[in-house]
């Protein structure tokens, strides 16, 4: 399960290649295009993008599945309130409920949407690893005056990889709780109120030691979030260029 | 009745481009009241056998049986305890005797056969029955240990399971540990320990079976792994080796101190050797 948490598949594509802060700059814009999209021609456009995206960088297509499929029971809930109470042309109708033509459309556009937002993070996440993610976002934000506010990027970023560090290690935890209560019969269905406890006391108990540890081992080998560097080495290449005016290009059209 | 299984295979991720195979056609069976060490290096499967005994997971392939029941019963849970590794980390109650009767409890015990269930089995783990209203957390590792074994004994099992029972623990609690074990062991307990710490259970066990790669390696008594298997060994049986190569003459198959202390005296007996000096 580690693994197919973030799951970022190594490789060496176009995708792969592009500065990671470059990757979050065009996250950020197809997802402007993507919560402005309103008709079909739009969506299509975006499915053209993302499918070219996906078939020239070689990615496996389980990797998109598995990214929106937790959420499909939220998308469901999402398509039938759209269909259920937007007003317009009846296309079906059985005793009180009717189903518009509209209520169809709208339901299926908003729930795309959606759809694309996860997709698209997919694709930063299956070719950027995390810690190339958090040392972008990093970089990115070091122009912003944050340091008035007594906040730094760099800890706003070692924050980031530090709880994305600590968010399988909870899953593996939780695991081995659940076999072990589950081995003295614990039943969930039963009785939800000791499931709780049983399993959260100690998670919470274990992760706050942890989290401990891990301080002490930073504490002991002298962090300090001041004049470090990345292991990362951000390099701005012809690729970025190009995909930078592509995205400049595109933004002029979209204010035209 | 035993645990039987017959060409159990297991993999990780299954169909996916992670998959891993952790078992791979493993037949074993074992006896009631046997002691039984499980013993193999990291990743051979191990962990994921012995879920298999109180089905926390059930065979992709093969079948597994516990005292004639299958895999897939709840029941599984009461005849097969599993004690974790790291148990003191499932510690949750306000007190001891909330912990220990977890178990039992969720099989439907109540009341006064509940109370008994608990002291018993804090009885039979040598703790003093006044610590059941105590908070777990107050107690030292050693102790912690001792609770989640009484929880588990509280069910009653016809065979307690260890994952690395002495991993990370003191010498003192590693020794009333293995005591305990005996004493269970003795009052008809079956015993099955996975562990790679062989040197102190070898003299336990009555059975050791050693897994390589998710297959069964070797399955039989400590005497003839000692001559079948070449490693992992005790370092006692190593010792005795090394003392062979070095032109001694004693007895190979040794896994505890004072056998090996008995022989090494009768080997310098024999060569006329003064002990005093």
């Amino acid at each position: 399960m580690n693994n197919l948490f973030l799951s970022f598949v190594p490789g060496s594509s176009l995708l792969h290649r592009l500065d990671p802060r470059t990757k979050i700059i065009g996250l950020m814009l197809s997802s402007i295009c993507i919560l402005e999209a309103s008709s079909f021609v739009e969506i299509v456009l975006l499915t053209f993008v993302f499918l070219s995206l996906v078939i020239s960088c070689k990615l496996p297509a389980m990797h998109f599945v598995r990214s929106v499929r937790p959420m499909l029971f939220f998308f469901a809930i999402l398509f039938i309130t759209q269909l259920l109470f937007t007003e317009g042309n009846t296309i079906y109708r059985f005793k009180w409920i009717s189903l518009s033509y509209e209520g169809l459309l709208l339901g299926s556009i908003i729930t795309l949407r959606f759809i694309f937002l996860l997709l698209f993070a997919a694709l930063l996440t299956a070719t950027t690893s995390a810690s190339r993610i958090t040392t972008g976002i990093e970089r990115l934000l070091r122009p912003l005056p944050l340091r008035y506010m007594g906040i730094s990027s760099h800890d706003l970023a070692m924050m980031m990889s530090l709880s994305i560090y600590f968010v399988p290690l909870l899953y593996d935890n939780f695991r081995s709780l659940k076999e072990a209560q589950f081995s003295r019969g614990l039943n969930i269905k039963k009785t939800p109120v000791k499931a709780i406890f049983s399993l959260s006391v100690p998670l919470v108990n274990s992760s706050l030691r942890r989290v401990e540890e891990v301080a002490l081992a930073m504490e002991s080998r002298c962090y300090t979030s001041l004049g470090r560097t990345s292991i990362h080495v951000m390099e701005v290449k012809k690729l970025d260029y190009l995909f930078f005016f592509l995205y400049s290009i595109f933004f002029i059209f979209y204010i035209l | 009745m035993s645990i039987d299984l017959r060409n159990v295979s297991f993999w990780y991720n299954r169909g996916t481009s992670l998959e891993k195979q952790a078992l791979n056609n493993v037949n074993l069976s074992i006896e009631k009241a046997e002691f039984v060490l499980i013993t193999g290096e990291v990743g051979s499967g191990k962990s994921t056998l012995i879920r298999h005994f109180n089905g926390l997971l059930s065979p992709q392939s093969g079948s597994v049986t516990v005292s004639g029941i299958g895999s897939t019963s709840k029941d599984l849970r009461l005849i097969a305890g599993l004690l974790m590794q790291y148990p003191q980390k499932q510690l949750f109650g306000r007190t001891v005797f909330e912990d220990v009767s977890f178990g039992p409890s969720n099989f439907g015990l109540k009341g006064e056969a509940l109370d008994k269930r608990v002291s018993d089995a804090l009885y039979l783990l040598g703790l003093d029955s006044d610590i059941s209203g105590l908070s777990p957390f107050a107690l030292s590792g050693g102790q912690m240990r001792l609770v989640v074994l009484a929880g588990v004994m509280a069910m009653k099992p016809e065979y307690l399971v260890l994952d690395e029972p002495t991993s990370g623990i003191d010498p003192q609690n590693r020794s009333s540990l293995l005591s305990t074990l005996k004493k269970l062991h003795r009052s008809g307990i079956s015993i099955i320990v996975v562990s790679h710490q062989i040197c102190e259970l070898l003299p336990l066990a009555e059975k050791v079976i050693l897994l390589k790669n998710g297959k069964v390696a070797f399955a039989g008594t400590p005497k003839e792994y000692l001559k079948s298997v070449s490693s992992p060994l005790p370092e006692i049986t190593l010792l005795m080796k090394e003392l062979n190569l070095a032109g001694f003459n004693v007895n190979e198959d040794i896994f505890s101190v004072d056998d090996a202390f008995r022989e090494i005296r009768n080997e310098l007996e024999e060569k006329g050797v003064n002990q005093d000096e």
